[in-house]
């Protein structure tokens, strides 16, 4: 029993860094019909960011702040001068390019910051948490991590939901030829939805990796975990990402604890093909969902 | 009426590839009144509303709005200079509901009083979008469906309307309907309109003007009762 609520709370926290990866995911697929390769690089390139300004000034909280600003910037840069040439090309080139894109900054970071294993602070204690003698499994860093992811996750839900910015995404997510029949400039609408993919990425680069230490492919493993959570989600709904990402999370913590961490990458998998099989569009994808 | 013009087409040619769709039409619609476009299958009639609004990129001519060219303008632009196109198939988008549909269309409007403003009106026009109000788009009936992509143009003030084969899947009835809503709007709120339709007979029902196209090239054009009189025009362009 004690185990068991170890195992669930733990899975729960790292849950939330592969919803967080999964939402950004979605949020660009929604708009672009493309899979950015490039989220996980992204992310990684920001912690470094985020690095530098902690050394700095020996405030976390204003690298965790720059990190979010810069991953706002990234995205949008990116789509402008990357992405926005080929969107309306065959689906394969955006494939190569956001694995060009993934490529070139972690090329990038090993050429600026180099190749070695850094550790990033946490906001919080990393320290168990107790109720009693009953260890939880989790840490207040924890507890802070499942609260920016759902925080980050309620304003986008209120962005999509109660503002004509968000009306916009909605409307060019689903068709995008009748929101620009409607006056609808969906270049920048475009160009928002990856900046804010690259802020939600930030996000998770820096909630990640005070367990992970930081290196240039030091959110290759996450990207990946990150992507089957949104694919379980259905890859078309934010709640879904959120879900995903947490039932994987979950799921993953179980298979280590109980049965050997060695397992943890197979069970991601399984997961995956497990999903694909019985619901090929994910957990998510009737409409009734879409509209979150 | 006077010699106004709300929407000019000056030698229009465009295609998709090869051979051209559009082979120089030009065409002008005064303001407060329906112009119905006619023809067979492949006349060009779809392919001018989309190159008018920018979805198809003219070779050759200009598409005139209060003067302005906005030829080779890509559709937002045109939207935002005045054009409401509600395309064939009509173009709901079925994930939103129906008051969300409504609200896109009403963003070209410069401030948040006119937003609701315009959909109060909608909303009274309209009895039947604002029992829906809340339900998925997708949930409608085709004609409420028709109604509801014309309400969502209306919501934007527009100069021009282009309307895409309205009949276009709709019972007889309800296509009677839908074209006296339009009807209605010409008189009551002196709305332009450029109505493309195969349905010759019932765009003619309501349209001032009639031009038709037969392979790109405007071969007939004069006031809707004359086309509806000329016999030899209906048996060999409209098939009535």
């Amino acid at each position: 029993m004690q185990e068991f609520l170890e195992f669930t709370l733990g899975g729960l926290a790292v849950g939330m860094i592969y919803a967080a990866i999964a939402l950004s995911l979605v949020l660009i697929w929604r708009g672009t019909r493309i899979l950015n390769y490039s989220q996980g690089g992204m992310a990684m390139f920001t912690t470094y960011v985020a690095l530098i300004v902690i050394n700095h000034t020996g405030n976390y909280w204003e690298g965790f702040a720059v990190a979010l600003a810069s991953g706002l910037v990234l995205g949008a840069v990116l789509e402008r001068a990357v992405i926005r040439p080929i969107e309306n090309k065959p689906p394969l080139n955006a494939v190569i390019v956001t694995i060009g894109i993934l490529v070139f900054l972690e090329g990038l970071a090993g050429i600026i910051y180099g190749g070695q294993f850094r550790s990033f602070p946490p906001a919080f204690s990393i320290v168990g948490l107790t109720i009693g003698s009953t260890a939880l499994g989790i840490s207040r860093d924890d507890l802070f991590t499942a609260a920016a992811v759902l925080a980050a996750s309620l304003l986008l839900a209120l962005l999509f939901r109660y503002t004509s910015v968000g009306l916009r995404l909605r409307a060019t997510a689903f068709n995008a030829n009748v929101a620009r029949l409607l006056g609808v400039r969906i270049g920048r609408v475009l160009t928002l939805g990856w900046a804010l993919a690259g802020l939600i990425g930030a996000l998770a680069g820096v909630l990640v990796t005070p367990s992970t230490f930081l290196y240039p492919n030091s959110m290759d493993s996450i990207f990946v975990l990150g992507f089957t959570a949104a694919v379980i989600g259905g890859l078309e709904s934010p709640l879904g990402a959120v879900v995903g990402g947490l039932i994987l999370g979950v799921v993953l913590s179980y298979a280590g604890g109980y049965l050997g961490s060695d397992l943890v990458p197979i069970f991601g998998l399984g997961a995956l093909m497990l999903v694909l099989m019985i619901r090929p569009s994910g957990l998510f994808s009737t409409t009734a969902v879409r509209r979150v | 009426m006077s010699d106004a013009v709300a929407l000019a087409v000056e030698d229009l040619v465009a295609g998709y590839r090869g051979a051209p769709v559009l082979d120089g039409v030009s065409i002008l619609v005064r303001p407060g009144t329906i112009t119905a476009v006619l023809g067979a299958n492949g006349a060009g009639k779809t392919t001018l509303l989309r190159t008018i609004t920018g979805l198809v990129r003219p070779r050759q001519g200009r598409v005139l709005v209060d003067g302005v060219n906005l030829a080779r303008r890509p559709p937002e632009a045109v939207a935002r200079a005045g054009v409401a196109h509600v395309p064939e198939g009509q173009g709901v988008i079925a994930e939103l509901t129906v008051e969300e549909n409504l609200r896109l269309g009403g963003l070209l409007r410069s401030s948040r009083a006119a937003r609701s403003a315009a959909l109060a009106e909608c909303y009274q026009r309209f009895g039947v979008l604002a029992e829906r109000r809340r339900r998925p788009a997708g949930t409608l009936s085709g004609g409420e469906r028709q109604i509801l992509v014309i309400a969502r143009a209306l919501m934007a003030a527009p100069r021009v309307l282009l309307l895409d084969e309205p009949s276009l899947g709709l019972a007889p009835r309800i296509v009677a309907q839908v074209m006296e809503l339009v009807r209605q709007l010409r008189d009551e709120a002196s709305l332009t309109v450029l109505l493309v339709e195969q349905n010759a007979r019932s765009a003619l029902s309501i349209a001032d003007r009639g031009v038709v196209l037969n392979l790109g090239k405007v071969v007939a054009e004069s006031g809707a009762a004359e086309l509806l009189t000329d016999v030899g025009l209906r048996r060999h362009y409209l098939g009535f």
